[in-house]
């Protein structure tokens, strides 16, 4: 009672000091066109590893009339129960939201709820990205609803001493030329290392699928919509693939996230790690949770198994229920201008979407003294070349989490074999989609 | 009725007799229809309709959601993880308790430092609890393995094997309700008149006797809340499960819904699947199975503790009529 009340007062305020500044603009007529200089507080919500701290500060210096209040949610998953649970009451939304691209195919399905940014001028930054990002963010009825901010594009971080010791080339480059090629030959040099050490090549099944089925043309969904997985001939083959290099023992079968917390990314319980720009981060993390540090090995190779692929990257949205749309606009476009997305790979690793931050990254080739040195940002750069956008269904996140985990976790702890995993992902997904 | 008799403020006082007991009581009432009741209906009329989370209401399905919510195998796996893990932590829970409260009730030593020691657990939130028993219960390196380990038996799959994880998830409950519990049986305890022990006592009753006969008689109330709200509270663990698994963010509890209760699956409809209309089909029938099992439970503990009683009183009345007979 006391705190609709509240807000009630709160949300009068707000009527009295909007219908305030409707009077002053009046009196003060077009000059500045909606540039007013009126306190105001933007409210936005990030996820995971962001790195926009000191940008905020930077960006309240140069508006001395802006506040930015800034929420930061553990994980991208969170972020996803936060976001749909505050669309389904209708309200409770920062004025600007980030998006992660593994849940925007559900968010799309309700992109009115969103500003559509070409009434901000967002049309005249098409060219800033790649063609990709911006075509993700456009809904079927060519509304733009996010200015992106980092992408994902996929390299492989080896462990320099577990390659030693399976006989296996150490340096990057020797790497990258021994590792190019599609799965199969990555799966080949996983078993010759199996064979070798006895011990597994990948650190579980789950992200290495994920990996594979982000790099296709068409992941669950076909490009007009459509469930695609039983009878995808593509799909079944690189199933069939993974299997065939986990029944070689070519999986740790490790719990995701969790890592046996850290410890087995230090002891050398697998050799092999699929890294968006963004897991950079989270690899140091549980190795130096592990007990490790730079020395542990960790380098990462210029080279990824069948060619370019993406693995998440988020976009800034502002909600239409927002109180400043043109204030959160301005700063969502600002926070995603290369320069900011520079400093944001520079804070948190994240993988710039914007053509001039990751020519500035691959000229500078920075070291990244973790990864024994490697050119973090430039390999990036070239590991985003011929990334193509995938088209995410609506029920893409929860066939990824719930219907194929199951069946690969299964595979892992070598409970069934390729066919019996395959029929149970196809039984999942008849019982949990549509 | 010579109500025209009276003045005005007779009437007022009248009315003020007869009224404002109800307007005292009223602001529960009205607290309870917004916030309990309102909720508990809207439920119900959302999970007669399809209801996207996102895309909002469509359309009047009757009861559709109820019948796929029944005959969905994933209900009935967590209805059956639900009620194993209430029975693994509330049965053990409650008897360590009234053990706990018993000897809280003693005469110790610094004694409000002992009842605050037990009430420790219950400060510290449910989801600090679960990430520290999520390391202790780690299958590769965690403490219970490494004890467990130390005694000869090989590593237990905590997060795999479906029993172990209700034990360990039970485990998380039962730490942080037990001193809770105790110390609310331990008020009732105290509560009883000394003089029924002393006078047990000098009639050469043990410890156990007393505690038997005279304490548990006496705490059937409280004992009967305590019961009530850990059957409540048992069948709507959420945390503990949640997070218990870090690896499978859809909400399955465990990669084949080892230990997926019944509102963890209710999440998972509501937020991961997105279908609102059948999360509240699920809430309505969670409702309904927390109500059948709160029935059986104040029958079974009225039951309990009358049945000492009763059975108290036939054994006077025995020794009565020996006595009698002797005569």
């Amino acid at each position: 009672m006391r705190l609709s009340r509240r807000t009630a007062g709160a949300g009068a305020a707000l009527a009295t000091t909007a219908s305030l500044a409707l009077v002053l603009s009046g009196c003060a007529g077009d000059a500045g066109g909606g540039d007013s200089d009126e306190p105001i507080t933007l409210t936005i919500t990030t996820f995971g590893t962001f790195g926009y701290d000191d940008l905020y500060k930077q960006y309240e210096d140069e508006h001395p009339n802006i506040t930015i209040e800034a929420t930061n949610i553990d994980t991208g998953g969170n972020a996803r129960t936060d976001a749909f649970t505050k669309i389904a009451a209708g309200s409770g939304l920062s004025d600007i939201v980030a998006i992660e691209e593994g849940w925007l195919g559900a968010i799309m399905e309700v992109s009115d709820q969103f500003e559509d940014l070409r009434d901000y001028g967002i049309e005249d930054r098409k060219g800033d990205w790649v063609d990709w990002k911006y075509a993700q963010a456009t809904d079927p009825d060519g509304r733009v609803i996010g200015y992106g901010t980092d992408i994902g594009p996929e390299g492989i971080c080896y462990n320099g001493a577990a390659f030693a010791a399976g006989g296996l080339p150490t340096d990057r480059a020797e790497v990258a030329s021994l590792l190019e090629g599609d799965w199969a030959h990555f799966f080949e040099v996983g078993q010759q290392y199996h064979d070798a050490t006895g011990k597994a090549w990948f650190d579980h099944s789950g992200f290495v699928w994920n990996a594979m089925v982000n790099q296709l043309d068409e992941g669950y969904y076909t490009k007009s919509g459509e469930v695609n997985v039983e009878d995808n001939a593509e799909l079944k083959a690189r199933f069939d693939l993974l299997a065939g290099a986990v029944a070689g023992g070519q999986s740790a079968a490790q719990a995701a996230w969790d890592w046996n917390g850290g410890k087995s990314f230090v002891d050398g319980t697998f050799a092999t790690f699929v890294c968006p720009g963004w897991m950079l981060g989270v690899v140091q993390g549980n190795v130096e949770a592990g007990g490790g540090d730079a020395s542990t090995g960790w380098d990462f190779a210029d080279v990824f198994p069948g060619g370019a692929a993406n693995w998440g990257g988020a976009f800034l949205s502002v909600p239409t229920t927002s109180e400043h749309k043109e204030a959160a606009a301005a700063l969502a476009s600002w926070l995603t201008e290369p320069d900011q997305q520079v400093a944001q790979f520079t804070a948190a690793g994240t993988f710039p979407s914007t053509i001039a931050a990751q020519e500035k990254l691959a000229a500078d080739a920075t070291p990244n003294a973790f990864f024994q040195g490697a050119p973090a940002g430039a390999i990036l750069a070239e590991r985003a070349q011929g990334v193509v956008a995938q088209f995410k269904g609506p029920d893409d996140s929860l066939i990824q989490e719930n219907v194929f985990g199951p069946p690969l976790q299964a595979l892992d702890r070598g409970e069934t074999d390729a066919a019996g995993a395959w029929q149970q992902a196809i039984d999942l997904l008849h019982e949990l989609v549509g | 009725m010579s109500s025209t008799t009276l003045t005005r403020r007779q009437r007022l006082s009248r009315l003020d007799v007869k009224a404002s007991p109800y307007l005292y009581v009223a602001p529960f009432f009205v607290l309870f229809g917004l916030v309990g009741l309102f909720p508990l209906v809207y439920t119900f009329v959302v999970s007669l309709r399809e209801w996207d989370l996102l895309k909002g209401p469509g359309e009047w399905v009757g009861l559709t959601n109820f019948a796929n919510v029944l005959t969905d195998r994933f209900f009935w796996n967590s209805i059956g993880n639900t009620i194993s893990i209430f029975f693994l932590s509330a049965v053990p829970q409650l008897i360590v308790a009234l053990l706990l409260a018993a000897v809280l009730d003693q005469h110790l030593k610094a004694k409000t430092f002992w009842r605050m020691s037990v009430l420790l657990p219950y400060v510290v939130t449910p989801v600090a609890v679960t990430l520290i028993f999520t390391s202790i219960f780690n299958e590769a390196d965690g403490l219970a393995n490494n004890l467990l380990n130390l005694i000869g038996i090989a590593d237990v799959q905590w997060k795999h094997d479906t029993l172990a994880s209700h034990i360990a998830i039970a485990t998380m409950v039962n730490w942080r309700w037990t001193g809770y519990n105790a110390l609310i049986l331990l008020a009732a305890m105290q509560a009883v008149p000394r003089d029924l022990y002393e006078s047990a006592a000098l009639d050469g009753a043990g410890a156990a006797r007393r505690f038997f006969s005279v304490t548990i008689p006496s705490i059937r109330p409280t004992l009967i809340f305590v019961v009530i709200t850990a059957t409540i509270g048992g069948l709507q663990i959420f945390a503990e499960p949640r997070l218990f698994d870090v690896s499978n963010a859809g909400g399955i509890g465990g990669a084949d819904r080892q230990f997926q209760t019944t509102v963890l699956y209710l999440w998972e409809m509501a937020f991961f699947r997105r279908d609102f209309g059948e999360a509240a089909a699920i809430a309505w029938l969670l409702f309904l199975l927390i109500v059948a099992f709160g029935l059986i439970n104040f029958a079974i503990s009225r039951r309990i503790a009358t049945g000492e009683q009763r059975v108290e009183s036939r054994r006077v009345r025995r020794a009565l009529a020996r006595k009698a007979g002797a005569r």
